[in-house]
């Protein structure tokens, strides 16, 4: 069983979410270049269009500058929700860890 | 973002234009245009200098093709499971274990002869289950089972098992055939002929139901009382 009813948290959301409450929003890449390669470029987005679906992130488009050609970067932020999941998931993972050392 | 001097054609343009060929549109707009436009925030930073320039359309076109690799095993997942569904995998794993045992016994039990098929059979039958497993890590909410099945008892007859339409259960269908190719290959074309007699025959029902919503419905059903 896990916290609130919610499936697992699995790890690669569970570190985006720490990385993105201790440090920010962040664009994509800023994610997988602070996850000491835990996350990779390829599949980053996957992930964060699932936790957006889930509702543990929302992302807004950075502003072009006047002149700019392109595609808009997202900058990623935690929901709420999101934040309320990565607590509820450390303790409960760190209740679980002493629930099986005693 | 504002292209290099000397730049005729920003990267990502005919990646963006080809990416509707590949994928949804709610695909697109959730990974591959972030993927992009990482690619091209990465180009235009490069400035003028020609190997940062070169690195940039490196990296990003190697994440545009895992992403394309990686698409059809990446299906956003819907909202998260109901309390009720978090503990459904509990009772296919105890089956799975006793499964598990049940092969391994078999292994050891069979004759010399057939020893070195079945090692065979067993590596493709645990290869079909590390990618199902690799597949339910990435969607939790999803499993290769459907939820509201009727209960059945399949034993050995491979029609009486039910798999929901979804990638999970496209790999569990494919891993099986797999398996029992392994181990009779004279099966082969039964097994191909079936298969597309099968498809033809489901493509049939499915375009017949679509023309016919409403055939099989409750209060259209004669019930003798």
């Amino acid at each position: 069983m896990s916290p609130a009813g919610f499936g697992p948290l699995p790890r690669k959301e569970q570190l985006i979410l720490e990385l993105l409450v201790e440090n920010g929003p962040m664009y994509g890449l800023e994610l997988v270049d602070r996850s000491a390669g835990a996350l990779k470029r390829g599949t980053v987005y996957v992930t964060l269009g699932r936790m957006e679906a889930k509702g543990f992130v929302e992302s807004s488009h950075e502003p072009l500058p006047a002149g700019g050609i392109g595609l808009p970067r997202r900058m990623y932020r935690p929901t709420a929700l999101g934040e309320r999941m990565l607590g509820a998931w450390n303790a409960f993972t760190r209740q679980l860890a002493m629930e099986v050392k005693s | 973002m504002t292209p290099p001097a000397g730049t005729h054609r920003f990267p990502g343009t005919t990646l963006r234009r080809i990416a509707p060929l590949l994928f949804s549109e709610a695909f697109i707009v959730a990974v591959v245009d972030p993927t992009i436009a990482d690619l091209q925030a990465e180009f235009a930073a490069a400035g003028d200098n020609r190997a940062r320039q070169l690195r940039a359309r490196w990296r990003g076109y190697a994440a545009f093709w895992r992403v394309t690799l990686a698409a059809p095993f990446a299906a956003l997942a819907p909202a998260p499971a109901a309390p009720s569904e978090v503990d459904a995998p509990a009772a296919p794993r105890r089956t799975g274990n006793l499964g598990t045992i049940a092969v391994i016994v078999a292994v050891l039990a069979v004759n010399r002869v057939f020893l070195g098929i079945s090692f065979i059979v067993l590596a493709a039958a645990v290869l079909c289950a590390i990618v199902i497993h690799l597949w339910y890590e990435r969607h939790p909410s999803d499993t290769a089972a459907p939820r509201d099945r009727s209960w059945r008892s399949p034993q050995i007859n491979f029609s009486n098992m039910e798999v929901p339409g979804n990638i999970g259960g496209l790999i569990f269908m494919v891993g099986s055939l797999l398996v029992v190719l392994l181990g009779l290959p004279s099966v082969l074309w039964f097994l191909l002929i079936g298969a597309a007699a099968g498809s033809f025959v489901a493509w049939r029902l499915a375009t017949w139901h679509a023309r016919h919503p409403k055939w099989g419905l409750p209060e259209n059903r004669i019930v003798l009382r």
